[in-house]
């Protein structure tokens, strides 16, 4: 699998480089794109914000990266590794020579530091706690300076791609964090205004031709955080690429370029609704029954018309959504599933089947009770707000009244964690890693994520448990074939018991500037510089 | 000039027929969604085109000015009588009073109001109607749009009170209330009529921004503040100017109230 | 004299003092103080959910807080911003200038553009230049402040002189209004039945008049000012104080609130102090 990946990315270097070529670029010049907002950290292992990882993915070096079109992991820092002791341990291979960008040499025991640092407790992140598997502590092994072997105290599931996401630290630099091994360094920052980042003099990777990456000199990265001043940056020339760039945004650029915009696919990212299904909620009990009712759940999904979301709201740049993993996932997407389809008559006999009734156009429970319940999600996105104003619509039409609320996000966030004082919610769901394996938070009943009725003490319902079970074979087991088995029973279950109703997947939309040349867009973050280092730029 | 003043009238009185027979002018519902017409451009069935939802953009301009415009005015009032007593009680009493309410009123321009309204969102039921729901929005906005006012007032009715008239009435003996009533309000009304006026657009656009808050007026109902905010989605101005009709609706009836209490003002 | 301005200065400290725990209890009260995006993260564990609602509610006892507070700021130490994760002091000294300038500019623009058109109105008594100034004031205040700045930067032009043109409106119409009312006051009334020139009734009459309540103004428009320059440094990136205030308001970043509250603070009241100081001072003067 490792050599078919090995040849797909040098097939690929290969035509990026002769594109490279033919299409006019040359090394040099300096990139320049924006962030939403200042970086939070320059510390890799601390980061949890977009900007901040931005910066990271262009500064820091990794021992594998996933490449974004293949979805497989390619060699990087590490040369080779082997998965020992039933997922417990795992082995790399240095790659030799190479050095940090203020020129510290590179060896095993920055891979046990930064493996150390990662796990000490002070670091709270998606990946620090995705090798804590059970109790006890790491062990790392330095077998010499270009072999190490890491000891976890339990199986870690997916434990190759997880390095996808550990930067490799320095542990003798004098420049600490900021000793940079991936193509680019920080050179400097204006806080609230830009960071600047220079070409890594020490970077180890060249181009087939044997040319040194990253073929630009510099990458500047302006805070902008207003999309729309950020599309007018762009078609005025002042940013060469907008990494997201919204459905209207998108249509206006492409109406005047259309070259200068691409939709590279359905993205990881899901827009989705659930009722809030929390006993000890604040809401009347009749409304927790209905909530709790599969046929209640089942009948709203069926009531919505994705597919006029998508071509509305979207304007096209998105599909009906099945689950949260888009077709785009190529291992892990369940095929068999589709996304609900829009019956209002088929809603309105589910309905009746569980005992609701039609009076007047209003919907009613068995007890009488008019079918009324409130939409919560976050102010400022208008696409959501445009969904919950669509879903009201669409449920009108089956006698049920939706109030859509939008409130500041930490309101919103608090009602969804802490207080539960809510009925409805429509948010998104971001997956940055592809494999379900991070997604155990939200699916184990236990979990703080499982965010229809979050830190269960024990499944409150038979698909629930069944949903554990298979979510802990799936983490459990090195066998990639049964790993998907289960995951796609989890997904089914999903599907058939809807505590979350999957709306839409959007597509990743990017704006690239004609003058890059060999950007191939991804679906997945960060979709239109993941291959940053062979980005080049046509003479401006 | 009385032409002037004659077409301040036929557009007051325009606004107010559309707004309440909206329901026989609007060719369809606010909130009904053509959804196969959506981002129509002007034409014969939908006068300013269709939303990005395929609402009819002027049966929403007409309900929008329906919430506005009677809600606004009286948020206004309500912020203009809170100024007059603060400035007046302050101003009328001078001192310590005067030092106090003026304090008080300064600590309320200073404070982070925001976290209030937040707050007042939290103890507000989720299932709060929309016209509920827009309606205490505009009672925030009028208890808290005094303060600005209240100084200006405030420096009015010391100055008044100095005032050769109000000394020879005192001097006459009238005082309390009747001083008040009859010479210091009088004197403030130039002062009030701006603080009422001004506060009538900006209390509209201000409505619409605490939709981030999840206060103000709630989908599918559309207010006349929330479709001029629509308008920060810049970018399709230019390919679409029919979106900026809420605008020159408001500008058109703000500016037909100034004309035509201007002339209030000049012969109050 | 003297005594006038420690009393004052005294009642600056003591309403500087009650702004900043005032601000800070409204923070602190607001629902989704003790909440964070970052918990959102998938995959995070029950214990770095917990270690990160920890972290936020470190501040949560107010006046704990605020005496903490007390105790850097007369250290010199403003606490460090939760939400941008470096040292107020430093965010403050790289933003603060900015939004004084941009306040500076757009009160300019504000105050030529409103007491030109309410000295041409007095000076003019046209009805006609009286409904143009009226109309083009009430164009401006129906627009909200992002859009006009973005139309402005979209133009290439400043987009803070957005900022002159909401607040000039409210000053025209007060400064116009004061005139008129001038106009009535009987011996004005007489000295234009005995012929003075409009500049001379203005200039000998009327400003002596309107100067305290215009001064009142003056105060009073920098709050304007300040509270117009908010959403336009938010919607237009200028990487002011109001950009921050929003940034910290949506993170609930009590340190930089709190700090930021103690700014805008400072800049109204002490503002609308020196204005009473001068309005009493021209008092004086007009009644000798």
């Amino acid at each position: 699998m490792r050599a078919r990946a090995l040849l797909i990315s040098l097939v690929l270097a290969c035509t990026c480089t002769l594109f490279g070529q033919n299409g006019g670029g040359q090394n040099g010049g300096e990139l320049r794109f924006c962030l939403r907002s200042d970086p939070k950290t320059f510390n890799p292992l601390l980061v949890n914000d977009d900007a901040s990882e931005t910066v990271r993915y262009l500064t820091a070096g990794f021992l594998l990266r996933v490449n974004r079109l293949t979805q497989q992991p390619e060699p990087d820092l590490a040369i080779s590794w082997k998965i020992l002791n039933q997922g417990k341990s795992i082995r790399f291979k240095l790659r030799p020579d190479v050095r940090y960008s203020d020129g510290t040499p590179f060896s095993a025991v920055d891979v046990a530091y930064t493996m150390q640092r990662l796990l000490d407790g002070s670091v709270h992140s998606a990946t620090s706690d995705a090798f804590r598997s059970g109790e006890g502590k790491l062990v790392t092994r330095v077998l010499s300076p270009a072999l190490i072997e890491l000891n976890f105290p339990a199986p870690v599931a997916n434990l190759a791609y997880l390095f996808d996401f550990v930067p490799i630290l320095s542990s003798t630099s004098p420049q600490k964090e900021m000793a940079a091994l991936g193509p680019f360094f920080v050179a400097e920052h204006k806080a609230g205004a830009f960071v600047l980042l220079k070409r890594n003099p020490n970077y180890w990777k060249k181009d087939p031709q044997g040319r040194q990456l990253p073929y630009l000199d510099s990458v500047r990265l302006e805070v902008e955080q207003n999309p729309d001043i950020e599309a007018m940056r762009y078609e005025r020339g002042e940013i060469d690429l907008i990494n997201t760039v919204s459905p209207a945004i998108y249509e206006k650029l492409s109406s005047v370029n259309a070259s200068s915009v691409r939709d590279a696919g359905p993205s990881t990212d899901v827009e989705e609704v659930w009722f809030n299904q929390v006993p000890s909620a604040p809401i009347p009990a009749y409304k927790k029954q209905w909530f709790a009712s599969t046929a209640f759940r089942h009948a709203i999904s069926e009531a919505i018309n994705r597919e006029d979301m998508a071509r509305l709201v979207f304007r096209g740049h998105a599909v009906p959504a099945a689950g949260n993993v888009p077709q785009s996932n190529k291992f892990w997407f369940n095929a068999n599933l589709q996304p609900q389809a829009y019956d209002t008559s088929g809603a309105l006999r589910r309905l009746q089947s569980d005992g609701f009734r039609m009076e007047n156009q209003q919907l009613r429970d068995k007890n009488g009770n008019p079918v009324e319940f409130s939409i919560v999600t976050n102010a400022g996105n208008r696409s959501r707000e445009q969904m919950a104003t669509m879903i009201q619509q669409d449920l009108k039409k089956i006698g049920i009244k939706v109030n859509v609320v939008t409130l500041d996000f930490n309101s919103l966030l608090e009602r969804m964690t802490q207080t539960f004082n809510y009925e409805a919610c429509l948010l998104g769901t971001v997956n940055g890693d592809l494999d379900p394996s991070s997604q155990m938070t939200m699916w184990l009943s236990s979990g703080e994520d499982h965010i229809w009725n979050p830190k269960e003490k024990a499944p409150a319902t038979a698909w629930e448990a069944e949903i554990d079970k298979q979510m802990r074979i799936q983490a459990s087991t090195l066998d990639l074939h049964k790993r998907k088995a289960a995951w796609d029973q989890v997904q089914k279950i999903a599907w058939e018991q809807a505590p979350v109703i999957y709306l839409v997947n959007k597509d990743s939309l990017v704006a690239i500037s004609p003058q890059i040349r060999n950007a191939q867009p991804s679906p997945f973050r960060p979709q239109a510089y993941w291959n940053i280092e062979n980005l080049m730029l046509a003479r401006r | 000039m009385k032409m002037l003043h004659k077409i301040a009238i036929a557009v007051l009185l325009s606004a107010a027929l559309a707004s309440v027979l909206a329901r026989y002018i609007a060719p369809a519902g606010y909130e009904q969604q053509f959804r196969d017409e959506a981002q129509a451009r002007p034409s014969i069935h939908h006068l300013l085109g269709t939303d990005d939802l395929g609402r009819d953009r002027f049966a929403r301009v007409v309900y929008g000015m329906r919430v506005s415009f009677f809600l606004a005015p009286l948020a206004a009032l309500l912020s203009t009588i809170l100024a007059a007593a603060v400035g007046g009680i302050a101003g009328f009493c001078g001192g310590w009073v005067e030092r106090l309410v003026m304090g008080a009123t300064d600590l309320f321009l200073a404070l982070p109001w925001l976290f209030l309204l937040i707050t007042v969102r939290a103890v507000l039921p989720l299932n709060l109607s929309p016209v509920a729901s827009v309606i205490i929005t505009f009672a925030l906005l009028g208890m808290l749009g005094w303060a600005p006012a209240a100084r200006v007032i405030c420096a009015g009715a010391r100055q008044a009170l100095q005032s050769d008239f109000v000394w020879s009435a005192r001097a006459r003996g009238c005082g309390g209330l009747r001083l008040i009533r009859v010479h210091l309000l009088p004197s403030l009304r130039p002062a009030l009529a701006a603080q009422f006026f001004l506060s009538i657009p900006v209390f509209i656009i201000a409505e619409a921004n605490l939709g981030a808050l999840g206060l103000g007026v709630s989908e599918p109902l559309p207010s006349l503040g929330g479709l001029v905010c629509e308008l920060q989605d810049f970018v399709m101005l230019r390919p679409e100017p029919w979106r900026l009709a809420p605008l020159v609706v408001l500008i058109v009836v703000i500016g037909a109230f100034q004309v035509l209490l201007s002339k209030q003002e000049v012969h109050a | 004299m003297f005594r006038s301005l420690l009393l004052a200065l005294l009642r600056f400290v003591v309403l500087m003092l009650v702004a900043g725990l005032a601000g800070a209890t409204l923070v602190r009260v607001a629902p989704g103080f003790s909440s964070d995006a970052q918990e959102l993260t998938p995959g995070l564990s029950s214990e770095s959910i917990q270690a990160i609602r920890q972290a936020r509610l470190a501040d949560s006892n107010v006046p704990q807080f605020y005496l903490h507070y007390l105790n850097g700021l007369l250290h010199g130490n403003l606490g460090t911003s939760q939400s941008l994760n470096q040292p107020v002091l430093d965010l403050l000294r790289d933003r603060l200038p900015v939004s004084l300038r941009s306040l500076a500019l757009a009160l300019l623009v504000a105050w030529s553009v409103g007491l030109a058109l309410a000295v041409g109105a007095f000076r003019v008594r046209s009805r006609w230049f009286v409904a143009a100034a009226d109309s083009s004031g009430g164009a401006f205040i129906s627009t909200p402040a992002a859009v006009l700045a973005l139309v402005f930067l979209m133009m290439r032009w400043p987009p803070v002189l957005a900022v002159g043109l909401l607040v000039f409106p409210k000053i025209y119409r007060y400064s116009r209004n004061l005139m008129e009312e001038c106009l009535e006051l009987p011996h004005i009334v007489v000295a234009r039945a005995k012929g003075v020139g409009p500049w001379r009734l203005l200039s000998w009459h009327v400003v002596p008049i309107a100067i305290p309540q215009l001064i009142a103004l003056v105060g009073v428009s920098i709050s304007l000012g300040l509270g117009a320059l908010l959403p336009v440094e938010v919607f237009c990136d200028l990487h002011g104080i109001g950009q921050l205030a929003w940034t910290a308001a949506q993170s609930r970043d009590l340190p930089l609130l709190v700090n930021l509250t103690f700014v805008v603070s400072c800049l109204t009241i002490g503002a609308i102090m020196c204005c009473d100081q001068l309005r009493r001072l021209a008092g004086r003067e007009a009644t000798a």
